[in-house]
């Protein structure tokens, strides 16, 4: 009661905030008018982006999104970051584990909103492919103050983005790969003026895969290979619409389908998982303002034998979301001070099988402040944020982060970055709404994250460039929510989870006579464990490595490049993965690697980027969590098909 | 230095004598007397393993079947038994279509033959029933809910000299615990047929008519009077069956509700029976509460009231060599559990060992 009373004191405060025409809007208004002509080309970043100083933001470049266009997004993330993947099978269920932590605690954005699956507070990434999204961050850190609930171990950022270029193009993808897989992507981008001051960019998009796992091979060293069959559907729809004033209004669609049916051929047997989605966001954004109206639909269906009789998951959400950003002293051209206060509203509902079946709403609300003061050397921010949950109320969640640049020479630049900030994740609603074993009295889980960390970019020659960056964190997490056997599999807060290392990164290119060539490698040192002794068997987990999260963990990709014609070397390595408590048994460390060349050819005018792809070179036996045989050495080619524009 | 001479020679003649005496022993047997622990492992992490635990030692080895083929079972073990030197596991996948029947080499546990679906379908118990020859039960496929046991199931008959399936005999229901007495097999089941199945082991017939005890009757243990133990599921009886005429001559109830009995294990003189009587606890957020009982194969009544041990295992095991009483403790499926060993007499704590992933068997050889 004392909690609500406070968001009732808070909240005049803020919408007075959010409303009131303030000296500061007025000045900000004048200021944003001035940059229009200059921001309308620029993507707009993201708010991780913009409000986390001191913390290490990867964007993956565009290179390696068009390389991965008809992966899923574990792919893409296992050959380039180290995150760690819990994998039971080819399109089958992949959870993540991200600096150490649980598949509950990397936050999923798209479009600046948490995507997380809210039943099961994850997202398992098999189901959003590549294609599905045009722009792809991964945030390190725990970043609540800004994400909110869940963004304990970090936060993959999905995003659309508008092409302002007038006409119309159309693409076309299609890949053919080993095991009778396909996959089919079509597309159309348009764009151009709408009368004097409007501007329109737009993209359509559909795929589809079909993954038939056909192995010519039940087994591999005496490891079965898992039957599955598994079928994708997507749809995309972005529309932007901006005017010269800088006014912008979007709506963006991804509706996504995912038909995973494992030992389809046996008709008493055979599981079926379908999971789909639908989210669907609304936006303005003008005179520093930003409204946002999403909902999205999570549905979740297992069965087994008879596929029409499922066990049912449906979630609603509906969200609204206000920001408005303060500009300080716009007169000031070394300090630039902006603060964005904004609050946010969803309202969840889900009718749930396994709990009960009956409708459960919630409500959550949350209210933040996040301030970003740049100057020349320095990037500080401040972000606070509270939010509200029915029934029970998360920890207020500051944070603060620091980068100052302490070499900034031509050739070379070195930045330091530190931050702090606290972390909370709002148990999900299985863990509290589960018949018999969720428990409804879960407090908030809370984190406290800490890392810091230098950046150097190097011009060692013309030709020759190096980044570099390392980073050292340490994040504590209490009130760790586990399903204790000890509590009869029950949800309770038990542990406090420590996780603890490093993360190491070099990038160094060479571009000579149009030829291009580089390497990128990635280490990460991961020590994740279970602090806390709570029963006697629990003596025998403390300290030891949290299972599916290995300690070492590389990516190495190499590359060299003519033209557009490009060989590629995509290689992961990870070191032992345990899969009990105890450290008492693992999965060998691995090593996987992938080659793929790829170039351009024209048909006439039309331009077709040819891809041919070789998993698994080594075909080296790797093991799904389930511990059966993953596929060995397999093929594909891809073709992408981007017509020219057609200008009316 | 003559000393030293003499001293270097003697010991590589020894060295040379015993290097002749290793190669000419037959290969020696790792596992050869000691105990199997059958680790069922962990729904979906397919992990369950065989450890072996020697009679005098408080340490396990791990895995023994990977450490002698560099491949684990790749699911959870249901039963282990040996048939004229030869090992019979059972393994069992959680998904449809890669269950097995791994064939070893008793003592090495190196493999010999693995025996896959379709023929193999969720085995669930292991019977020598004659010279290299050997029944196993299993499910059939399972789907879910009122529809879980849809396959009406079967019983395999293995040539374990051939290492091959010679018969597959039609089941009534979800066949499950077995025992063997002379030429027939008693085969019990869990899902509902009131009956045990006798099979004929000479004509791997089944013998009619089949006996009625209730539904969910399996077979325990014979005792030292050559009578047949079962568990009434549906009754919470314990029944004494005359395997010469089929007749029950003992009905006895165990303990009181909500509590049932199992693990069962047989003493070694075979006048004893041992269970664990549990239930989950919906007071106390379904933990399982219980504790271990005995009864006197002549006994009357088993009121379960006085603990033999005042603990709850998930294995239990007898023995027939010593007469220890081994437990397993399971502190969850996501650590090693325990093995912990009692005096047959007394229930006297002898030690506890840790083992693998869910230690729920014992074999003993």
């Amino acid at each position: 009661m004392v909690k609500k009373n406070r968001l009732w004191w808070v909240l005049p405060i803020f919408f007075g905030l959010l409303t009131g025409t303030t000296a500061f809007a007025q000045r900000e208004l004048t200021q944003r008018d001035s940059v229009t002509t200059l921001s309308a080309v620029t993507v707009r970043a993201t708010l991780p982006e913009r409000f986390l100083a001191g913390q290490k933001i990867q964007r993956i470049d565009s290179t390696t999104l068009l390389q991965f266009r008809f992966g899923s997004l574990t792919d893409l993330l296992q050959f380039n970051t180290p995150l760690a993947f819990k994998n039971y099978g080819p399109g089958q269920l992949a959870t993540v584990s991200f600096r150490g932590t649980s598949a509950n605690h990397t936050a999923v954005l798209w479009n600046d909103i948490d995507i997380n699956q809210p039943n099961l507070g994850q997202t398992d990434f098999s189901t959003l492919p590549v294609a599905g999204f045009d722009r792809l961050s991964v945030q390190y850190g725990s970043s609540a103050s800004v994400v909110g609930s869940g963004a304990v171990g970090g936060s993959v950022l999905l995003g659309s983005a508008g092409e302002w270029r007038t006409g119309i193009g159309v693409s076309l993808g299609q890949q053919v790969s080993s095991f009778r897989n396909n996959q089919t992507q079509l597309g159309v981008r348009y764009g151009g003026s709408l009368g004097k001051s409007w501007q329109l960019s737009g993209k359509s998009f559909a795929y589809r895969s079909q993954f038939n796992n056909d192995y010519p091979y039940r087994e591999r060293r005496n490891y079965f290979v898992e039957q599955s069959q598994t079928a994708q559907r997507g749809l995309v729809q972005d529309i932007f619409l901006r005017d010269k004033r800088g006014r912008q209004v979007s709506v963006n669609a991804w509706l996504t389908d995912n038909d995973l049916v494992l030992t389809p051929q046996d008709t008493v047997a055979r599981e079926q998982t379908r999971t789909q989605s639908a989210r669907l966001l609304a936006s303005y954004e003008a005179n520093a303002i930003t409204l946002r109206l999403g909902w999205i639909q999570d549905r979740f269906d297992y069965a087994k034998g008879n596929f029409d009789l499922p066990s049912r998951t449906r979630t609603d959400r509906f969200l609204a979301r206000a920001e408005r950003e303060f500009t300080f002293w716009p007169g000031n051209s070394q300090v630039q001070t902006v603060l964005r206060v904004g609050g946010e509203w969803s309202h969840y509902r889900t009718v749930t099988d396994g709990y009960g079946g009956q409708l459960i709403t919630e409500n959550r609300q949350n209210l933040y402040a996040l301030l970003r003061v740049q100057t020349p050397r320095w990037l500080v921010s401040a972000n606070i944020r509270q939010a509200y949950v029915t029934r029970f109320n998360p920890p207020l969640t500051p944070s603060l982060g620091v980068e100052h640049k302490l070499i900034r020479r031509e050739k070379l630049a070195l930045t330091a970055n530190a931050s702090i900030g606290r972390s909370y994740r709002v148990p999900t609603l299985n863990e509290r709404y589960w018949q018999v074993l969720g428990n409804p009295n879960l407090r908030s889980e809370n984190g406290l994250n800490m890392e810091a960390g230098l950046t150097a970019t190097a011009n060692l020659t013309d030709n020759f460039a190096l980044t570099t960056d390392a980073t050292a964190y340490r994040n504590r997490v209490d009130d760790w929510s586990y399903w204790n056997p000890d509590f009869g599999y029950r949800v309770e807060n038990l542990q406090l989870v420590v996780a603890q290392g490093g993360e190491l990164n070099t990038t160094l290119t060479y571009a000579r006579d149009g030829w291009q060539t580089g390497i990128r490698a990635g280490y990460a040192l991961t020590r994740s464990s279970q602090q806390r002794a709570y029963n006697v068997y629990a003596q025998d987990i403390v300290g030891k490595q949290l299972p599916y999260v290995p300690i070492h963990n590389g990516t190495l990709n190499a590359w060299i490049a003519r033209n557009k014609t490009r060989l590629t070397v995509q290689t992961q390595a990870s070191s032992r993965r345990y899969i009990t408590f105890d450290e008492s048994q693992y999965f060998k460390g691995i090593v996987l690697t992938n080659v793929l060349l790829e170039t351009d050819v024209h048909v006439g005018s039309v331009p077709v980027r040819v891809q041919g792809q070789i998993n698994n070179v080594f075909d080296t036996l790797l093991f799904s969590v389930k511990r059966n045989a993953l596929p060995g050495r397999n093929f594909s080619i891809n073709l992408l098909i981007n017509s020219p524009l057609i200008k009316p | 230095m003559k000393n030293l001479i003499t001293k270097i020679t003697a010991n590589a003649l020894l060295a040379l004598t015993l290097w002749n005496c290793n190669t000419t022993d037959p290969e020696p047997t790792p596992y050869e007397s000691g105990v199997y622990v059958i680790n069922s492992g962990n729904f979906l992490d397919n992990n369950g393993s065989i450890s072996f635990l020697p009679r005098n030692s408080s340490t396990v080895i791990t895995d023994i079947f990977n450490a002698a083929n560099a491949r684990t079972f790749t699911g959870g073990v249901q039963d282990y038994t040996e048939i004229d030197g030869k090992g019979v596991v059972l393994v069992d996948n959680s998904t449809a279509g890669q269950d097995k029947i791994e064939i070893v080499s008793t003592g090495t546990f190196k493999s010999l033959k693995t025996l896959a679906a379709p023929d193999v379908e969720n085995p669930r118990f292991v019977v020598r029933t004659g010279n290299n020859k050997a029944y196993v039960t299993c499910w059939g496929a399972t789907g879910s809910g009122a529809n879980f046991f849809a396959n009406p199931g079967y019983v395999l008959v293995l040539d374990l000299a051939a290492q091959t399936i010679t018969k597959r005999i039609p089941m009534p229901k979800a066949p499950n615990r077995m025992v063997v007495i002379g030429n027939e097999v008693y085969v019990g089941s869990d899902a509902g047929d009131p009956t045990l199945v006798v099979i004929n082991t000479d004509t791997d017939e089944l013998k009619q008519p089949a006996v009625t005890v209730g539904a969910n009757t399996n077979p325990v243990a014979v005792d030292a009077n050559n009578q047949l133990w079962a568990y009434s599921g549906a009754t919470n009886e314990m029944v004494r069956i005359n395997p010469a005429n089929k007749v029950i001559a003992a009905r006895l109830k165990v303990g009181g509700s909500p509590k049932s009995p199992g693990p069962f294990a047989i003493s070694a003189d075979r006048r004893t029976v041992y269970f664990v009587n549990s239930f989950f606890d919906s007071a106390d957020n379904f933990r399982q509460k219980g504790e271990t009982y005995r009864f006197n194969i002549d006994a009357t009544s088993i009121p379960a009231a006085t603990p033999f041990i005042n603990r709850l295992f998930i294995g239990l095991g007898v023995d027939p060599q010593t007469g220890t009483i081994y437990a397993g403790i399971t502190p969850s499926f996501k650590q090693a559990g325990f093995v912990v060993r009692y005096k047959s007499d007394t229930g006297v704590l002898i030690d506890s060992v840790r083992a693998e992933i869910a230690p729920s068997r014992f074999f003993f050889r």
